[in-house]
């Protein structure tokens, strides 16, 4: 088990690829779920296990479809190149008009997470506003928890977001982040509060060369996202269906385990309202 | 350079073997070491150009847009995949100079200045493996699509390339030393063996001061080869001087019957003349038996004749005796010696000057024989020299010292072959007699000293003999 959670922070994550999943059927048309390596590393026994769980749960074969950033597999999700979507919560209220919550993880109890400022373990910083002046990792412009919430609390602290660092970069990918603050390639980052806690149990040796000190609220976990004109589908109902069921079977089991999730749930659009919240204080300085 | 002389031969090639080696090990491990040296640049030189190569291929659009995290992270993949941790440190500058990205962000942090890192790098075409530094940095611009968009400094580990050198030059010395030691060795035995005639050949030339010793037969080595034929040559040498010195010997020896023969003329004619007068002496008392007076004075005659040919006949006696040789001079024997050179003297009618002022103990430590032979050489050589009615003189004296004989005469003096027979001990010339030499063989046998010394009036030659003679003698 150790292993597998090990190989779900595996290497490779920035390289774009496109990983297909084959299914019982081959005349069967594909389902495809768009996914991001920001929030989920491409490790291929992570994926092969998740694709096998959820074509198992929902009867038809799952392709992945992959792309570097939230922009690009929301796009893909919009032009209806993939069926599917899992994305983060800022992209998803970016385009709520469009798009549809399918289904939200529930972690530790909650369809919720944090956003975690973090620096270096050596760091005497011990908030955002020790760290002005210098460089800065965010995990993608599109990240909620690896964008948004640092630069809305920069707001809110009367910063502007373009000038309060000397210089920010980004990793697109949360595990990027951490690794950019380890090695003391930036000072501080941005990263998904769920993906450090899980990393600091399968990597510890990576996360000890860091530290948070400060956390988000809670806002809602990162969704499964479908579009509205869709939403209906057969499939994507089945694969909806697919997806909160994924804990009665063994193997949707051991992938839910593998992500330390405890199930799936249908969320509610107002599980988002503090990004949405902070989306405005955003929208007010634009 | 002396004290190298000193050591044997033997020994003195195996320390020239030895010193060949060393110089040829030094000369070998050298081109050993460079070309090494040079190979170890050359290989260093290609990963480093592919190095820089594939970052250029993979970072060249990174670096265009500045993609920090990007350049980060194909640096550290790049960096875990090299060869044995090759490449210790890579930064990466955008086109202003300032480090984009480096594999130790702490040494190189983002936005610093690039040229501080590579101060001391060196370029792809002047990298060299020369120094003792385990880091060697290099740098190089970073070209993509034809435009220079920044610049790569790395620093690669080397430390196992140096190692290698070191272990292969002490591998060089280790072994040039062994095999030096060991052909010293075998060439010190090598040349003992093969010196091994040319010692036995010195030992045997060494063995003897007065004449070469041979070479045994059985010690002899294979006659075909040089030092066979060394060997013979050797033998048949030392046999011919063995059978010189043999003949010189005989000849030294018969020398006195030669100087005796030289006598044996005038000895007849001095044996002869007063013969005449004996017989004329019975004669006389015959025809006047009766007449005592006359009988008496013919008696007389007869008698002092008698008494001449007495002397004359134990002179010769005395003079060829075989066992006196232990028998000490006396002043008869200068008186013999005056009676044997008389009938050369008078027959020449030369003056005879003979000068004795010695004491019997004056003469006594010398031995009577060579005393003689000596002097009686000497005598007969000046009477010849001085030529009829020339001077010839003898002058004994003492001396502090011993004792000083003076030979004289007024001929034209000794020839150069002469002075040689009589002076030095080389050997004789062909030619003359030996007479001379047997003069300074007796000379030195008695430590005494020859001088000579040539005026307009007489040739002298003088002999000091010392009065230790006969002790040491």
């Amino acid at each position: 088990m150790d292993q597998s959670r090990r190989d779900v922070v595996a290497l490779l994550a920035a390289t774009s690829a496109a990983l297909s999943w084959p299914g019982k059927g081959r005349t069967t048309p594909s389902f495809r779920l768009g996914l991001t390596p920001v929030f989920l590393d491409n490790d291929a026994n992570l994926l092969e296990q998740l694709g096998r769980a959820l074509a198992e749960a929902s009867g038809f074969p799952v392709e992945f479809e992959q792309r570097r950033t939230y922009e690009e597999v929301t796009g893909l999700l919009l032009q209806g190149s993939v069926d599917v979507a899992w994305l983060c919560g800022y992209p998803y209220l970016q385009h709520q008009d469009t798009l549809s919550l399918l289904a939200v993880p529930v972690w530790r109890g909650q369809p919720r997470y944090q956003s975690y400022l973090i620096v270096g373990a050596e760091d005497s910083a011990t908030a955002l506003s020790d760290l002005a002046g210098s460089v800065h990792a965010f995990s993608d412009p599109d990240s909620n928890s690896g964008y948004l919430m640092t630069v809305s609390d920069l707001i809110r602290a009367g910063q502007v977001p373009g000038s309060f660092f000397d210089r920010s970069i980004f990793t697109y990918g949360h595990r990027n982040v951490v690794r950019a603050v380890a090695s003391g390639l930036v000072r501080s980052g941005s990263v998904d509060g769920y993906v450090w806690e899980v990393l600091s149990t399968v990597d510890p040796a990576l996360t000890r060369r860091t530290k948070v000190i400060a956390k988000s609220e809670w806002v809602g976990f990162p969704p499964f996202c479908a579009r509205k004109d869709r939403i209906q589908e057969a499939r994507i109902r089945s694969f909806q269906k697919a997806l909160f069921s994924l804990g009665r079977l063994p193997a949707g089991r051991q992938v839910l385990d593998l992500l330390e999730f405890d199930s799936l749930t249908s969320g509610e659009p107002q599980l988002f309202d503090g990004i949405a919240a902070r989306m405005s204080d955003l929208d007010a300085l634009r | 350079m002396s004290r190298f002389i000193r050591i044997p031969l033997t020994a003195r090639v195996a320390l020239v073997v030895a010193g060949l080696m060393v110089l040829l090990g030094i000369a070998a491990s050298q081109q050993i070491l460079t070309i090494l040296g040079r190979v170890q640049t050359e290989r260093v030189r290609e990963l480093a150009t592919a190095h820089v190569e594939a970052l250029s291929v993979a970072l060249g659009p990174l670096v265009l847009r500045n993609d920090v995290w990007e350049v980060y992270d194909t640096l550290e993949r790049a960096a875990s995949v090299s060869e044995k941790g090759r490449i210790a440190f890579t930064a990466v500058s955008d086109a202003s100079g300032q480090v984009l990205a480096a594999t130790d962000p702490r040494r190189a942090p983002v936005g610093s200045p690039f040229e501080a890192l590579a101060m001391t790098a060196q370029t792809l075409d002047a990298l060299s493996l020369s120094g003792s530094q385990s880091i060697l940095q290099l740098k190089a611009p970073l070209v993509f699509q034809g435009r220079l968009v920044g610049q790569i400094t790395s620093e690669l580990n080397v430390g196992d390339l140096l190692a290698e050198r070191a272990r292969v030059s002490f591998l060089l010395v280790f072994w040039n030393a062994i095999a030096t030691a060991g052909l010293a060795l075998v060439g010190l035995f090598a040349t003992r063996r093969i010196m091994a005639p040319i010692t036995l050949l010195a030992e045997r030339m060494g063995r003897s001061a007065e004449a070469p010793e041979p070479i045994p037969a059985e010690e002899l080595p294979p006659s075909q080869t040089e030092f066979g034929r060394l060997a013979a040559t050797y033998n048949a040498m030392a046999a011919a001087v063995r059978e010189k010195a043999e003949a010189e010997r005989r000849l030294a020896a018969r020398e006195r019957f030669v100087s005796l023969g030289r006598l044996s003329s005038s000895l007849a004619h001095e044996i002869n003349n007063p013969l005449g007068g004996l017989l004329n002496a019975t004669d006389t008392i015959r025809n006047y038996a009766d007449n005592p007076q006359v009988v008496r004075r013919s008696a007389e005659l007869l008698e002092r004749g008698l008494k001449h040919l007495r002397d004359v006949v134990r002179a010769t006696l005395e003079q060829n005796r075989i066992d006196r040789s232990g028998v000490s001079a006396s002043l008869a024997d200068f008186e013999d010696l005056h009676l044997l050179v008389g009938p050369e003297v008078r027959r020449r009618a030369q003056n005879l000057v003979w000068d004795i002022q010695i004491a019997p103990q004056d003469v006594a430590p010398f031995p009577a024989s060579q005393l003689r032979q000596i002097l009686l050489n000497l005598l007969l050589n000046a009477s010849a020299a001085a030529g009829e009615n020339g001077d010839v003189g003898l002058c004994v004296a003492s001396a502090t010292e011993g004792l000083r004989v003076v030979v004289s005469d007024s001929g034209p003096g000794l020839s150069a072959d002469a002075r040689q027979r009589l002076l030095s001990s080389q050997p004789v010339p062909p030619g003359g007699g030996v007479g001379l030499r047997l003069v300074h063989d007796l000379v030195q046998d008695l430590n005494g000293q020859i001088h000579l010394s040539e005026g307009e009036v007489a040739n002298q030659i003088e002999i000091l003999f010392p009065s230790t003679a006969r002790d040491e003698g």
